[in-house]
């Protein structure tokens, strides 16, 4: 069985900032996994500028890769399957099947994921051209896809509003779709509402769903009907801890980023991963 | 135009089976299904239970094929390597109406050789299911009952069919059926089939499909039904429960699904326009009942919700210039034989996916007396699931990997729903918001030829 004192899941903003501070703090047996090639995790797909404060997020992602120490394991395309409460993790990989690798620390760092339409009180069909939002920016901005209009978005959250932004600069109409009496994104985000013909209809939320193969249009409970191709759902993020399910919060384990709690602002994802690699090394060095 | 001997319409779990049944005899056989896959009607939206068949009228069909059914099911599941549990069922009720269908649904279960039948307390219940709210009055525990995945057994069925040598024919829409001399000939957007026996097993167009043919008989009135699923890691019962509410037809019933989640349903409610679009009033019924039922599930943890149609058969009759129903739904199985050769299953409603296999059987059974045919000894019974191999993750709550979805489009799968029946991929918490795009690009690959 392979052996690190460290063990990091997740490669996104936390990992990264976890991997480099534990390094830097002493620990010379980091290992940084995470289930995509690049490191970077949600940096990638987004193609808006804001992160720390002006750079879009491959070129933050760059920056918190400058002179990445070589001697820190890396190991891309691996998805951490379990983690036992005996200080072990099942990894899988495209080269090796799947592989035991025990550890002394644990940080966890895998990021959130989307609630989907399943998870909300929506009645109707189920038609293709419904997306989560994050599931729509990947798409887009890694693979070149681009949706038909006119959208709907439910939800005017960061992620709703950068969306929103990006589909009206394509050309298509958008509409934001609001539960709260207005808009819940941060105000740089919202700047987008007043530059770009994109609606925002407040205190309503989706009702319906239409459509028998593709996406035909919305209804919202105040009877309104909007004819779309694309719905994006942006209502909200859950941190993902599905690989530590069952565990009781063990001394050993660190959780950091988006995973530990949903953060608006990437420098303090970074805080946290930095805070999360020196605590797994203090524990470390306490014990020897 | 290409000859059979026997020919399926329609691919659900009840044409699946009976088409793998058909090859237990010395027959050419072919099943025809109008969608690009099988499995995709109401066989993907049931309430997936093994009934143990106490429900039903001691000594009618249904309760001897239930019965039948029930305890050749762990056999069946075996051979073709689906997953099922028989993990019983307790229903349950809270005041004295309800109590008295139970004693009464006792009574039958035992008439009707039902094996293992308790009347249980209210505490007896409780200490073996704590999940159920502490006002039960009664219970009835069923240690036989169980459950499994509907469109996977179907699936397997299928493969099995084809292994043994029957013909698919996907994509393929019924249009038209005529007589010949000793036969049918099946018209269909494809061209023609010729044939000798005709098995309808149409689903929601059963009745349609007969009347290509002959005058009405029975048709289908449908009702609609809404369905609620959990998240895996959502506390839930370890039995099936069934809620006998004091008002007929309102009860919920929950069921721990061999994927290991919890599935609420089914409502009942008038079909609207949109046959598979689910409901408020549907959602906000299962979620009231259920909270009352069973008040420790947390249905904060709902990723997902679908609707069913339900197909009510009646005998219709010829009346004012209109054929009209009669006014009520045929209790039985509906197994209308509408001249020699000619067989179809009209609104085979709950417990039918119970009884899929034991219908094929009687079916197949018909068939092959009336062509004459004898028995098929090379029939291989067997049939090989997908297996989990953990390299490669793709499907990241579900944990699916590259292999087994790649397997998934080798048998068949044309879409991610496709591969989705077949290897569960997208079914967990994120529904497929991190794996559709991976596999719509591994499917377009595998059309391309470049895998
Ligand atoms: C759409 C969006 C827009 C944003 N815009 C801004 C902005 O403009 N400005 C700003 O400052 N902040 C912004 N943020 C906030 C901030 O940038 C992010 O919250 C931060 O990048 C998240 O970092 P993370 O490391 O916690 O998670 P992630 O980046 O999500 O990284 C998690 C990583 O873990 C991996 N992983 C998960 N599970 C496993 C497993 N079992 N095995 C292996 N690997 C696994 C994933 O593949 C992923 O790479 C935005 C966030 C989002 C979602
Ligand atoms: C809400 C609900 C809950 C249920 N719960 C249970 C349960 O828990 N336990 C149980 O035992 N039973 C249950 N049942 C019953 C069981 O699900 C059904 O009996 C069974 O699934 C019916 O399968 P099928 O093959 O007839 O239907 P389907 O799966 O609908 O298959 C019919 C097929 O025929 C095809 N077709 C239609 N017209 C044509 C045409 N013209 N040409 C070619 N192909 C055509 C369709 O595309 C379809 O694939 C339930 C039923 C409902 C409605």
């Amino acid at each position: 069985m392979e052996y690190c004192d460290i063990l990091i899941i997740g490669a996104g903003a936390a990992g990264i900032a976890a991997a480099r501070a534990a390094h830097g703090a002493g620990c010379t047996s980091v290992l940084l996994v995470d289930r995509k090639e690049n490191m970077g995790g949600v940096l990638l797909q987004c193609a808006h500028h804001g992160f720390g404060p002006n750079l879009n997020g491959p070129e933050y992602t760059k920056k918190l890769l400058e002179n990445f120490p070589k001697s820190i394991g890396w190991i891309p395309n691996v998805t951490v399957l379990s983690v036992s409460g005996d200080k072990r993790a099942i990894l899988s990989g495209a080269g090796f099947g799947a592989k035991e690798v025990s550890f002394q620390q644990l940080i966890l760092a895998t990021g959130c994921r989307e609630i989907p339409i399943g998870a909300l009180p929506i009645a109707g069909t189920r038609p293709k051209g419904v997306y989560t939002a994050g599931q729509m920016q990947e798409m887009m901005n890694l693979y070149g896809f681009i949706p038909e209009g006119p959208v709907v978005i439910l939800g005017s959250g960061d992620l709703g509003l950068v969306m929103a932004k990006q589909l009206a600069q394509t050309g298509l109409a958008v509409t934001l779709v609001e539960q709260r009496p207005e808009c819940g994104g941060m105000v740089k985000n919202q700047r987008c509402l007043t530059e770009l013909p994109i609606q925002l209809q407040c205190s309503t939320t989706i009702s319906e769903v239409f459509g028998e193969k593709n996406l035909e249009g919305i209804m919202t409970v105040d009877g309104r009907y909007l004819p779309c191709k694309t719905l994006l759902i942006a209502v909200g993020l859950r941190p993902e801890r599905e690989v530590i399910f069952g565990l009781e919060n063990p001394d050993w384990l660190h959780l950091c980023g988006n995973c530990n709690a949903v953060h608006p602002m990437v420098e303090a994802v970074v805080n946290e991963g930095k805070r999360a690699g020196i605590a797994a090394w203090e524990k470390i060095r306490g014990s020897l | 135009m290409r000859y059979f001997d026997a020919a399926v319409i329609g691919g659900g779990v009840l044409g699946c089976l009976a088409a793998r049944n058909l090859m237990r005899w010395n027959l050419s056989a072919v099943l025809i299904e109008a969608a690009e896959d099988v499995c995709t009607g109401i066989t993907r939206s049931n309430t997936a239970i093994v009934y143990a068949g106490y429900d039903n009228k001691v000594g009618s069909l249904k309760a001897r094929m239930t019965v039948r059914g029930n305890r050749h099911f762990d056999a069946l599941c075996e051979t073709l390597e689906v997953p099922f549990n028989r993990c019983g069922s307790l229903m349950v009720s809270f005041g004295p109406g309800a109590d008295r269908v139970l004693r009464k649904k006792y009574e039958n279960g035992l008439q009707s050789g039902v094996s293992g039948l308790r009347l249980i307390s209210g505490p007896e219940a409780l200490e073996m299911e704590p999940m159920l709210a502490s006002g039960v009055s009664l219970a009835l525990h069923a240690p036989s009952t169980g459950t499994v995945n509907p469109w996977q057994l179907g699936i397997a069925a299928f493969e099995n069919a084809l292994h043994n040598g029957c013909e698919p024919r996907l994509q393929t829409w019924v249009l038209g059926i005529r007589h010949t001399n000793d036969g049918y000939i099946i018209q269909t957007d494809k061209g023609e089939i010729c044939c000798k026996v005709v098995l309808n097993c149409a689903g929601l167009n059963a009745d349609k499909v007969q009347e290509l043919l002959f005058p009405p008989s029975v048709r289908l009135f449908c009702d609609g039904a809404d369905f609620l699923i959990l998240d895996k890691h959502a506390a839930k019962p370890q039995y099936i429960i069934f809620q006998e509410s004091e008002e007929k037809g309102k009860g919920v019933t929950a069921v721990p699904t061999v994927d290991g989640n919890l599935l609420l349903g089914p409502s009942q409610r008038p079909l609207d326009a949109k046959p598979w679009a689910t409901s408020h009033d549907g959602m906000d019924f299962l979620r009231e009942a259920t909270a009352q039922v069973l008040p420790g599930v947390d249905l904060a943890q709902v990723i997902r919700s679908f609707a069913s149609v339900r197909p009510n058969p009646h005998r219709v009759v010829w009346r004012d210039g209109a054929y009209i129903p009669d006014g009520k739904s045929i209790g039985s199985f509906c197994i209308e034989n509408p001249a020699p050769g000619f067989y179809s299953l009209i609104g085979i409603k709950t417990p039918g996916l119970t009884c899929a296999d034991e219908l094929g059987v009687h079916l197949a059974r018909e068939t092959a007396e009336y062509l004459g045919a004898g028995e098929r000894k090379s029939f291989d019974p067997y049939r090989k699931a997908i297996h989990r191999k953990d390299h490669e993750i793709i499907c990241q709550c579900e944990q699916i990997s590259k292999a087994e979805i790649l397997e998934a489009i080798a048998r068949g799968a044309a879409t991610v729903d496709g591969v989705k029946r077949r290897v569960g991929s997208g079914m967990g918490r994120c529904q497929g918001a991190r794996c559709s795009l991976e596999i719509e690009r591994l499917l377009e690959a595998a059309k391309r030829g470049i895998l």
